[in-house]
């Protein structure tokens, strides 16, 4: 594929993300100018983009984004739904062909149908004029821009410590003074109070000012949320409006006006080959560290030397280590900021109000885990939206907020990070659990029985389970808990649940913060060697040949008094065994009743290595960890021993 | 009596009500370049500060309100082309 098309792809991505998250926050904000300008930026940019590689359907829709959105910042048309939803129907649409493209080289045939409908959907839109049915509190009102200009400093500063604003308008009825009414004393309750304005509502006359006529339009600004601000004007609500701002919407609108970070977009691929020839150092000065003893021997005092000039190798190599780790770190961001609008989709559909809040997004972790937490994540979310949070009647039954509430956050927790998926919903009931595992035969009756609530509630990780009556469209898509742990134990990860009934469900996911150097035990057989990981290996044991017995049409032998099978693992690869010698290695797997040996032809040390997940053929062999490569030059292959007995 | 006449100086004194906004008008607007005193002003109700507003006397002295000392004293400013 070619480097454009990379960066294409990438970028696209980036830009479907920016676009995404500029129009959740003017749904939120309507009034927002700086996602509107946001949103247009990376709807351009990604139009521009799809122009270079003839990808005809997707730039006509978001050509036809693009003019959308230049009408809703000409106010010719209104922020609201009807513009919001085909524009995000198009973002996501514009994901998935992005995906399609990056697995197959080109757009999905759907795309063209797809394309083209959402062309006509947004051009629809673009003729919705202002005042039509939607317009209503979706227009961002005339005076704030004036109101914006004028108190720029209190904003920047209001926002620059931490301050979300909301803007106020109170225009007094003229004849307020004789109801008694005081405009300025309620301006005095205003809480959080950062900016004031007074204008004339009409013109001075030439004779001065009517001293009984109110003339005065009050505008403010407040860091106070709307819902205090209300009370303080309950009595005049009709002589009032406000709006919450997003962010600084002065600030000036054209193309690359973003702030630019100072980095440097570097083929992922190329760091990993760093990363190998690390690896590669980290086994040469292995090598090294082999050789001190045998100097020392020859030669106590090279010896010594040479042990020094090692240990400074040693240090250098680990920080080396570390630091090209850090390079493949990326923010949580990545994954994060792609779940609010695939939110609000599964929100839509099943017609439950919900509201996401993301935390900790900045959080590094390696590039693979963040990748790799997508599905899963997504698949949480889903589950929380379905099955956790309550149908919106249900929720005002029960005495809790309409609107459900899912949070996503990640924070580092010692060497490793925590991705919780937290829900306000009704939480599982062990009960229920163990009935669906009984209807389904996951369980014998005893078994079922004799769990405790807290082991009940791991049912819902085994394969085949579904807490959903019926199986939804939405999160029963042919995935389960079993699958999330899957994935998640495939990032070298763990999920624990912990859950309150009627009040929620925590998902918890801990992480390891980076992929790490793996250990290797290498064994040799004929003239190949092979790797494990010593993790695997419960000991290591030579056994005199003349010990091995023959068991029912196997092998066998007795180490410390306990039967141990032998297996050979030239028949587990498949290939024909070698002569045996007197002295036979093995490695001892398991532990307790489920302990196998396993015959080699002889041990070949230990080496740290990078492993790298097997690709092409090799995936779809059992029993492959992967290949490391070392710094001769050879392919070791790295052996799932557990996974190789069955 | 919180609306007084001394000399040049017109004081406001105490909490200012709506009906202090006529004699504030009318003092203001018998002589040009009087000069409005909150220093011992309370509380002004909006009728007054409209005219303050709208006139934009002199103010002297510091109000001894605080909201009117840092929200209303900034507004009261020199009118724009309208020196002195």
């Amino acid at each position: 594929m070619s480097e454009l098309l990379d960066q294409f792809l990438a970028e696209g991505q980036e830009l479907v993300e920016a676009a995404s998250e500029h129009l959740l926050a003017l749904e939120r904000e309507p009034g927002d100018r700086a996602s509107l300008d946001g949103a247009f930026r990376a709807v351009h940019t990604l139009k521009g983009a799809a122009a270079l590689f003839d990808l005809s359907p997707m730039e006509r829709a978001l050509h036809a984004a693009e003019d959308l959105l230049d009408a809703l910042r000409g106010g010719r048309v209104p922020v609201g739904r009807a513009a919001l939803d085909p524009l995000l129907a198009l973002i996501g649409a514009s994901e998935d062909w992005i995906a399609a493209i990056a697995r197959t080289g080109m757009l999905p045939e759907v795309a063209v149908a797809q394309g083209g409908a959402l062309e006509q959907a947004l051009r629809a839109a673009e003729t919705t004029p202002v005042g039509g049915p939607t317009a209503s509190a979706a227009t961002p009102p005339d005076w704030l821009p004036d109101l914006m200009t004028a108190e720029a400093a209190a904003i920047a500063a209001a926002q620059a410590a931490g301050h979300r604003l909301v803007a106020l308008r109170y225009e007094p009825a003229p004849d307020c003074f004789f109801m008694g009414d005081d405009p300025l004393a309620l301006v005095r309750a205003v809480p959080g109070l950062v900016a004031l304005r007074l204008l004339p509502r009409t013109p001075w006359p030439e004779t001065g000012p009517e001293p009984f006529t109110c003339n005065l339009v009050i505008e403010l600004l407040s860091t106070a949320a709307e819902a205090e601000l209300r009370p303080v004007f309950r009595l005049v609500a009709d002589q009032v409006a406000m709006l919450a701002l997003a962010a600084m919407p002065a600030a000036p609108a054209g193309p690359g006006a973003e702030p630019v970070g100072r980095s440097l977009r570097v083929d992922a691929a190329r760091v990993d080959a760093l990363l190998d020839l690390v690896g590669e150092l980290i086994v040469a000065k292995n090598g090294l560290a082999a050789l001190v003893p045998q100097a020392a021997v020859a030669d106590p005092r090279l010896g010594q030397a040479l042990a020094e000039q090692q240990a400074g190798i040693d240090r250098l190599a680990q920080a080396l280590h570390r630091t090209v780790m850090g390079v493949r770190m990326i923010p949580l961001a990545r994954t994060f900021r792609r779940m609010p609008r695939l939110v609000r989709e599964a929100a839509a559909a099943l017609g439950k109000p919900v509201a996401l809040e993301l935390r900790g997004e900045a959080v590094e972790a390696d590039r693979a885990i963040v990748d790799g937490l997508f599905d899963p994540l997504l698949h949480l979310l889903r589950n929380a939206i379905d099955h956790g949070i309550e149908a919106p009647a249900a929720r005002i039954a029960a005495g809790k907020p309409e609107i459900g509430r899912i949070t996503l956050e990640a924070r580092r927790e010692g060497e490793g990070i925590v991705v919780e998926v937290a829900d306000d919903g009704r939480g599982l009931d062990p009960t229920r659990l163990r009935q669906v595992a009984r209807e389904r035969g996951l369980l014998p009756e005893p078994a079922l029985a004799g769990l405790s609530d807290e082991a009940a509630l791991q049912l819902v990780f085994r394969p085949g389970f579904s807490t959903a009556a019926a199986v939804t469209t939405l999160s029963g898509r042919g995935v389960g808990m079993d699958a999330v742990r899957a994935a998640v134990e495939a990032l070298g990860g763990r999920v624990t649940l912990a859950t309150r009934q009627g009040a929620g469900t925590t998902l918890r996911l801990l992480l390891p913060g980076g992929a790490a150097v793996t250990t290797l035990l290498l064994v040799r057989l004929g003239d190949e060697v092979y790797g494990v990981p010593v993790e695997a290996v419960a000991e290591t044991a030579r056994i005199p040949a003349g010990h091995i017995l023959p068991l029912h049409g196997g092998e066998a032998f007795v180490l410390r008094d306990r039967t141990v099978p032998l297996l050979r693992l030239a028949a587990l690869l498949g290939l024909p065994a070698g002569p045996r010698g007197a002295g036979v290695p093995v490695l001892v797997i398991g532990t307790g009743e489920a302990r196998v040996a396993v015959e080699v032809d002889g041990f070949a040390g230990r080496a740290e290595v990078l492993l790298r997940p097997p690709t092409g053929l090799l995936a779809t062999m059992p029993g492959l960890l992967g290949a490391a490569l070392l710094g001769d030059g050879r392919v070791h292959v790295v052996l799932d021993l557990p996974g190789l007995i069955g | 009596m919180s609306v007084r006449l001394d000399g040049m100086v017109i004081r406001l004194e105490g909490e200012c009500r709506v009906e202090e906004a006529e004699p504030l008008l009318a003092l203001l607007q018998e002589a040009a370049g009087r000069e409005v005193d909150l220093g011992a002003a309370g509380p002004l109700h909006t009728a007054v500060v409209q005219v303050l507003f709208a006139l934009r006397p002199r103010i002297r002295a510091i109000p001894g309100d605080a909201f009117t000392a840092r929200w209303l004293l900034p507004l009261f400013g020199v009118k724009e082309g309208q020196q002195e």
